[in-house]
């Protein structure tokens, strides 16, 4: 199995799935290296702790840290679970939150092609995020092609599997943490994200759907009915958009 | 409703509400790999709507909570948002700092008005 450096150290004729390994330890150790992923799972513990915090159940909770892997998704899913709105609108929710994910698929398809096989692709493309995307962007394009797949999965391995205990602990911890401690947990998701968007704000239009959505928020939770929520993106969203039109007109 | 559906129930929505539509971006980004321009109009107006669909919930998990936060005033809840927010420009938008100042006031504020 193991091929003795002695023979021939340059060799190319080191076998294919050997070198895949090796590649996809390499992704392990820079998932496991990286800032980002550490942020990743600190805001997976918060999301633990919030599910525990508003009455979402634990198994669930890990769950959609396994399948769903974008915690926008999660936050619309279990806020909208905690406010008691029905499947179909919290689904429509999150397919529009989570629409912001196909650029991000997109610009990363060049180094996820492979051996070009769609399932391959598609599976591959089920792990992005910000996260992966973003550490994907740093570490893919210097590789050998045939690296950058294997590689790519062993980040990914790290941060799914890091995803997926961080829940599990941040829910476990609000049950044992002294009472403030354990709300000041459930609260880590709400401020960190509101933080977050408003540093990845570049443009009025990204400042002024911030605003609208949290100002809009408490207007239609009392006038909006069931769909509440979809009305606050949406309208919020849109009315962002057309002032950014008009001003990019009037300049 | 009886109890084995209603326990199963939520990792229902957890593939139906979450893993479905969120996972069918992704998918189709594959299908139709054609480069998008993320600067495009179509592009800014998803943003936007994601974005304003994040603070709401955001908004509506601090103001109209269920579960542990309820427990809180309210004066507390929105005084650790707006501490946050004026903290992290204060801290020349550090983000970590602009949470430890959000979470100090919440756990504080928890501390003395619930025990």
């Amino acid at each position: 199995m193991v091929e003795s450096p002695a023979s021939d150290p340059t060799s190319s004729s080191v076998p294919p799935t050997l070198a895949a390994r090796a590649w996809y330890v390499r992704g392990l150790s820079a998932g496991i290296t990286s800032v980002q992923g550490w942020v990743l799972i600190a805001s997976y513990v918060g999301f633990g702790g919030l599910c525990a915090g508003i009455g979402f159940p634990p198994g669930p909770a890990v769950f959609s840290s396994l399948l769903v892997l974008a915690l926008p998704s999660q936050l619309l899913l279990v806020g909208g679970y905690a406010a008691g709105n029905g499947a179909l609108v919290i689904a429509l929710a999150v397919l529009l939150s989570a629409a912001r994910l196909l650029p991000s698929v997109v610009t990363l398809l060049p180094y996820l092609r492979g051996r070009g096989r769609l399932v391959v692709q598609l599976f591959a493309a089920h792990f992005v995020a910000v996260t992966i995307w973003v550490e994907s962007r740093r570490h893919l394009p210097p590789l050998p092609v045939e690296a950058r797949l294997p590689f790519y999965f062993g980040m990914v391995t790290v941060f799914n599997s890091g995803s997926v205990v961080a829940t599990a602990t941040g829910f476990m911890l609000a049950g044992r943490l002294p009472h403030a401690l354990a709300i000041g947990l459930t609260f880590l998701t709400p401020i960190s994200f509101l933080l977050a968007l408003t540093r990845n704000s570049r443009d009025l239009v990204d400042y002024l759907s911030l605003f609208l959505g949290l100002a809009l928020a408490p207007l239609f939770a009392e006038f909006g009915g069931k769909l509440d929520l979809l009305w606050t993106g949406l309208v919020g969203g849109t009315a962002a958009w057309i002032v950014h039109r008009w001003r990019g007109r009037a300049a | 409703m009886n109890a084995s559906t209603g326990d199963l129930w939520p990792y229902l929505l957890v593939i139906v509400a979450g893993f479905l539509p969120t996972d069918i971006w992704r998918w189709l980004a594959v299908i139709f790999a054609r480069r998008l321009d993320e600067g495009s109009e179509i592009m800014i107006f998803v943003r936007a709507v994601a974005t304003a669909l994040v603070a709401g919930v955001i908004m509506r998990l601090v103001l109209l909570p269920t579960g542990d936060l309820v427990a809180v005033p309210l004066a507390i809840r929105a005084g650790a948002v707006a501490g946050g927010f004026v903290v992290y420009f204060l801290a020349r938008r550090s983000m970590l700092v602009g949470v430890l100042a959000g979470e100090a006031i919440m756990v504080a504020g928890a501390y003395f008005t619930t025990g």
